[in-house]
């Protein structure tokens, strides 16, 4: 009776051992996979993505990346690396990442909303690429979040309310895209001026000097000069023809 | 009325387009604005050592003690924070040049002087100043009330004088608020009546009253 109680005890003990080991390594395989389908998803003709290797146990070794303490992703840092191609949805998948800098490169397509599974986020730079469509209001969940640099783009549609709900936020910018509709001026948004949402010919609110419509005129804010190098000369020029055939409200 | 307010509106926006699309050389203002701040200031520890102009490049100025830029690899400013490194002189007119500017913290240094009465101009889109425990003298700047973006207004332990102008309390986006210790006198303005501006905001100016301090004899 008591040899059959030992033996099932050690079995038990194997089982469990097996299962943790297993499950850390598949945790670990998931964050690399995650990063693979982001490398297979880009162009790179730089070859920064070079080191990163699918066959080795984790990705905490690969350039560009760094872990923590227990082997799980807490940054990416692949700024001015000339990379274009889309973000996958899968970077959602890295649960300790704190920043992801995508920043001065030529990645295209929208932003995934399952960035907004990324609870541990402080920064998310995606600022000088040509990202697409709207600005996800599941970023609203990144409570964590203290830099959202957007700029740059040509992010579309309006500014997701969720995002005031952010107390984290220290810098935003949202500058140089194609967003319309109305900026917030509460919650953290109370922290950001025109300097935030300039050159956005749709956006409206006391921030920018136009009225929303329907909504009583106002006294317009300073007028703000943004600074104008080589890299950000592009984006402007295409807002310029804009500003030429629009046709203004009222 | 309306009309006029409206073409108001559309004039100010067509000036801002127009602005927005001519070139400017912002990036290097900021470098003249941090220059500028540099030798207008008497650094006695030596703290500024590490505010290099000889090579800049694209960034540099934001490894500088104290600065904190808008985006890593571009010279734009973002907040200063010099609190308490003994720098002695006037409040720096060379902020004006720092476009993109939206923190400043000078507090607990040794600056004197009067603060700029066209603050509004030199600082426009302010969210955070903080001059606080310093020896600055003379009156409060009305023109304050134009930085419609202050989020914390610290005024606290100097030696300012006079009365506190009345539109600065209509500043609607205020959090936090200090002009205590200092020599302020008069009525303190019915302005001044949200949650935000305590006792503690007005304490040691021996010649304030009103509300929220003791009624005026």
């Amino acid at each position: 009776m008591e040899r059959e109680a030992g033996v099932s005890l050690t079995a038990q003990w194997m089982i469990l051992v097996v299962f943790i080991l297993l499950f850390s390594r598949i945790s670990a395989n998931m964050e690399g996979d995650a990063l693979r389908n982001l490398r297979v998803n880009l162009q790179d003709p730089n070859n920064v993505l070079q080191s990163w290797d699918p066959t080795l146990v984790n990705p905490c070794t690969w350039i560009h990346v760094t872990c923590n303490i227990d082997n799980s992703v807490v940054r990416v840092d692949l700024g001015n690396a000339a990379l274009s191609g889309q973000l996958v949805p899968q970077v959602g998948q890295l649960k300790n990442l704190q920043y992801l800098e995508l920043y001065g490169n030529n990645i295209s397509g929208p932003i995934p909303s399952d960035l907004g599974n990324l609870k541990n986020l402080v920064s998310l730079d995606l600022f000088l690429n040509s990202f697409s469509g709207p600005i996800p209001d599941t970023l609203g969940k990144l409570t964590k979040l203290r830099f959202l640099r957007l700029n740059n783009n040509r992010l579309s549609g309006s500014i997701p309310m969720s995002l005031t709900k952010i107390t984290a936020l220290q810098v935003l910018d949202l500058s140089n895209n194609h967003l319309t509709g109305p900026v917030p001026d509460n919650g953290s948004f109370s922290l950001f001026t025109p300097i935030s949402f300039v050159n956005n010919l749709g956006l409206c609110g006391p921030v920018t000097g136009k009225p929303c419509p329907g909504s009583p005129p106002f006294a317009p804010p300073p007028p703000y000069i943004p600074p104008s190098t080589n890299s950000y000369n592009v984006g402007k020029a295409e807002n310029c023809q804009d500003i030429g055939g629009r046709k203004h409200p009222n | 009325m309306l009309i006029s307010r409206i073409f108001k509106v559309i004039a100010v926006s067509c000036l801002w387009l127009l602005l927005g699309c001519s070139l400017s050389y912002g990036t290097d203002t900021d470098i003249a604005c941090l220059k500028s701040i540099k030798e207008s200031l008497v650094d006695t520890h030596h703290y500024l050592n590490s505010w290099k102009f000889e090579n800049v490049t694209e960034g540099s100025i934001c490894a500088f003690l104290g600065v904190e830029c808008w985006h890593p690899n571009e010279n734009r400013v973002l907040n200063i924070r010099l609190a308490d490194l003994g720098l002695k002189g006037r409040f720096p007119l060379g902020l004006a040049n720092c476009t993109s500017i939206t923190g400043i913290d000078l507090s607990s240094n040794e600056l004197f002087g009067s603060i700029p009465q066209n603050i509004s101009e030199i600082v426009v889109f302010a969210t955070s100043l903080d001059l606080s425990s310093n020896n600055f003298s003379g009156e409060i700047p009305s023109s304050l009330a134009n930085c419609s973006f202050l989020n914390v207004l610290e005024l606290d332990h100097n030696q300012l004088t006079g009365h506190i102008p009345g539109q600065i309390g209509f500043l609607n986006r205020l959090k936090t608020f200090s002009v205590s210790n200092n020599r302020l006198s008069g009525r303190i303005p019915s302005s001044f009546n949200s949650s935000i501006f305590t006792k503690e905001s007005f304490a040691n100016n021996p010649g304030l009253c009103g509300k929220p301090l003791s009624p005026c004899v």
